[in-house]
């Protein structure tokens, strides 16, 4: 189970160290040149102190070109029991047999998109998870930089001069109302690859030259 | 790692559907996905396959003329990808879309691995779609019992004597009994038995059947397979099996029905409309007509063999019932030909087409003539209107007077339409170009024929005016998810198979076959004739031919379909109803036909 330990000839630290340290794109850079990593988790329950990840997907966006042969999906060991949470996202404990360890899976997500703005819906919930995982694991604090296409749909729709429920942001809402195929919810690829579909849209509805800072901005 | 949303797509767009799950796995991890905006024109220089997911793209030659419109499960690319040539066509979005990408190695290697893709994509390429064929399986293995055998239960008691059954079977003209006692079957006995068991036996006429039949015969339930009735036949080298529904006697199969099935039933019809004494009779043979349809549509005939054998029932209605006519106004005062046009004519007749015929008379129609084939010709075309086939709303029919010529009076009548054609005049009788002779004198007719093919062929003021009318109407462009789209760019719901698509084949040939004086009338044949004689280009004819075979296809399918749900048969097509390799080869026929026409246009119509 610790397997991926025996490679390991840096302290763990060191790979947050190194993903802290890799320099990320500046603000000024278009969108159209800045790596975007979508990700999406699936989780036992919104407390990062108390709940855990039972599942990851990712997929890359760039140049503005989802990479599926980059996109991933791990399911996760958890400590406890996947319980009443998989009325939501239909992940079960026997699922759960080919599952890897967090710190596997999070030390590849790691060492291959350090430099990448990462993306979510609704990011806040994704962040806190990632960043509580990180201190546990590696004992200390990866900073990351995320980006929010939920808050980025309710600017656009704002600037339109339409208001919204807050029911009309979730994601399948969003992908009906920019006329993207809909995917089957509570997965964590199906919902990055939606969210990389919905970000896609975003961007090409934005003017041509929509800077990262713009994104960061938007995303508050 | 796959995203389902991806996979679930490939899965259900020709020429990937094919693939396991696996494989459309692998290819869809060599995806990405890229999302175009209205008004965005594509990228097109980069050696990628592009597959259409959402959205619309219209592509333009470099000439600014709209080509054609891509949507979802259309592709481009392939043409750089095949030949690593470019050319100057140009892709525009017209409504937000998302668009795969294919790495061209990931490409090349699927068309490697997979001779159909390959295939598929060579005559995407080379617009010749309409001849890829998916692989399909044979359903004539899966036909039933009960699909070829009618309940027809004929039983003898067993005690009865062997000259009874000898009777009996005389009576219902069949080659073998069912023998029964208190209602169950306890054996059978054939023409074979008779002769063998009773005759060269010395038998007396009195013995009792059960002494000499086939006792505990072997039999077969209704609903079993009919290659399993095969097989019990030859396994135990027996030519008549009882059919039995819930046990109880309900037929009797023999391997001269089997044989017939396998040619299709229509030979079973056709020798019931011969055997027919009165137009009721015929009537109900000709009721049969539809339920028929739909075992040839389950035994996969295609399409244009079909129309073959439906033209050939109302072939055998047509003689039948002249013969009955004959019956009843006496014989004919002179020698006549019965012809059909039109469709009927080209052996291509569909399930709605309505009469198309005439009289050639060997004597002027006046007097004692007159009358005679004005009777014999309303008791036809009545009969026939009783059978199914309607009245001719442009009465081109041997009922109308002006129909009934003598070989004179149609020579006469040809040379005004072929020394003097008037578009309006052509309009009506270029079907009367496409003849065939049903009953009575083929000397008279060829007298006919030959008169015509000398007058049209080499006759470029004719030709000429044919040809324009054949180019009255055209295909659409193309279509659009729901949409016809013209070439105009306006878009119309619904496809009228034979107004928009056959009937310009049938009119583009026509004008080809006469020029050439090919006495053909079959529009296929007159392709393969055209072909030979080198008329035409044989890629041309094949392309053609091909297309003809598409759309007939889409019409006879689509007329079983109706068929199916009790609604009358039409021919109007909603393109929403098409699988993804029917649209691709619709689409790919509709250009056929549109290149076919400005060759017409140009062979034809140049400044005389």
């Amino acid at each position: 189970m610790l397997s991926w330990l025996a490679n390991k000839t840096t302290p763990l630290s060191h790979i947050v160290q190194a993903f802290n340290q890799t320099t990320l794109p500046a603000g000024s850079v278009r969108a159209a040149d800045c790596p975007f990593l979508v990700v999406d988790l699936e989780l036992t329950g919104l407390n990062a102190r108390q709940d855990h990840i039972l599942s990851l997907g990712w997929v890359p966006v760039r140049q503005y070109e989802i990479v599926l042969s980059e996109a991933r999906h791990y399911l996760v060991h958890s400590p406890v029991s996947v319980g009443q949470s998989a009325i939501f996202h239909g992940l079960h404990d026997k699922d759960f047999k080919q599952a890897r360890d967090l710190a596997e899976v999070l030390t590849e997500l790691m060492q291959t998109y350090a430099g990448y703005i990462f993306v979510a819906h609704h990011c806040q919930l994704d962040l806190r998870f990632l960043e509580v995982a990180c201190q546990r694991i590696f004992g200390k604090a990866a900073k990351f930089s995320f980006i929010d296409t939920l808050n980025m749909e309710l600017y656009r729709l704002h600037k339109q001069g339409i208001v919204m429920k807050t029911d009309a942001l979730r994601l399948p809402q969003c992908l009906q109302r920019h006329k993207l195929p809909q995917s089957d919810q509570h997965h964590a690829l199906a919902d990055a690859y939606s969210c990389a579909l919905l970000l896609l849209s975003q961007l090409k509805h934005s003017h041509a030259d929509i800077t990262l800072a713009d994104l960061q901005l938007q995303s508050r | 790692m796959e995203v389902a949303e991806v996979t679930t797509f490939l899965a259900g767009t020709t020429p990937f559907d094919q693939l396991d799950a696996a494989r459309l796995a692998s290819l869809a991890a060599n995806i990405s996905v890229y999302y175009c905006q209205n008004g965005e024109t594509v990228q097109l220089n980069t050696e990628r396959l592009m597959i259409v997911r959402t959205g619309i793209f219209a592509l333009y030659s470099d000439q600014q003329t709209l080509l054609t419109k891509l949507e979802q499960g259309d592709f481009y690319g392939y043409q750089l990808l095949l030949t690593g040539l470019s050319d100057n066509d140009s892709l525009v979005c017209e409504e937000d879309g998302l668009v795969y990408w294919l790495p061209a190695d990931a490409f090349h290697q699927l068309r490697y691995q997979y001779k159909n893709i390959d295939i598929f994509f060579q005559r995407l390429f080379s617009r010749r779609l309409h001849q890829y064929k998916a692989q399909q399986q044979n359903l004539r293995f899966t036909l039933k019992i009960s699909d070829i055998v009618q309940a027809r239960k004929i039983a003898i008691d067993g005690e009865q004597s062997v000259q009874q059954a000898a009777a009996l079977m005389t009576e219902k003209r069949v080659s073998s009994l069912l023998v029964e006692q208190n209602e169950q079957l306890i054996g059978i006995v054939t023409d074979r038995d008779l002769r063998s068991r009773v005759l060269a036996a010395d038998l007396p006429a009195q013995t009792p059947v059960r002494q000499v039949m086939t006792a505990k015969p072997y039999s077969i339930d209704k609903h079993a397979y009919l290659f399993e009735a095969v097989q019990l036949m030859s396994r135990h080298n027996v030519h008549h099996l009882p059919v039995l529904d819930k046990q109880q006697s309900y037929s009797m199969i023999t391997a001269t029905d089997i044989i017939r099935s396998q040619q299709d039933h229509p030979v079973y019809l056709i020798g019931e409309i011969h055997r027919q004494t009165s137009i009721d009779g015929l009537e109900h043979c000709a009721s049969q007509i539809s339920s028929l349809a739909l075992t040839l549509g389950k035994q996969q005939v295609p399409a244009h063999e079909a129309g073959h054998i439906i033209t050939t029932i109302t072939d055998a209605l047509t003689q039948r019932l002249i013969a009955l006519a004959q019956l009843e106004l006496g014989p004919p005062p002179c020698v006549f030909s019965w012809l059909a046009f039109g469709s009927q004519g080209r052996m291509d007749q569909s399930l709605n087409a309505d009469q198309d015929n005439a009289l050639l008379l060997e004597k002027e129609p006046v007097a004692e003539v007159a009358t005679y084939f004005a009777a014999l010709a309303d008791f036809v075309c009545q009969g026939l209107a009783r059978c199914g086939i309607i009245l001719c709303p442009g009465n081109i029919m041997a009922s109308n007077s002006d129909l009934r010529l003598s070989l004179k009076g149609w020579s006469g009548q040809f040379a005004r339409w072929v020394t003097t054609p008037t578009p309006q005049a052509l309009l009506k009788s270029s079907i009367f170009f496409d003849l065939r002779v049903i009953e009575g004198s083929k000397g008279l007719f060829n007298a006919l024929q030959q008169d015509i093919l000398a007058k049209t062929s080499d006759n470029p003021l004719f030709l000429y005016h044919l040809a324009q009318t054949a180019l009255q109407r055209s295909a659409p462009l193309s279509f659009l998810r729901n949409f016809i789209l013209e070439h105009d760019g306006k878009q119309k719901k619904g496809l009228d198979l034979k107004k928009r698509g056959i009937s310009l084949i049938t009119d583009i040939v026509r004008v080809y076959a006469l020029s050439a004086g090919i006495s053909e009338i079959n529009t296929r044949q007159r392709l393969v004739q055209l072909a030979n004689n080198g008329v035409m280009d044989s890629k041309d004819t094949q392309n053609l031919s091909d297309a003809f075979d598409v759309l007939t296809q889409l019409r006879w399918d689509k007329h079983q379909h109706d068929l199916l749900q009790g609604h009358d048969v039409s021919n109007l097509l909603d393109p929403n109803v098409l699988s993804g390799l029917q649209r691709h080869q619709l689409k790919d026929s509709l250009t056929v036909i549109n290149d076919a026409q400005s060759s017409l246009k140009h062979r034809f119509c140049r400044d005389l």
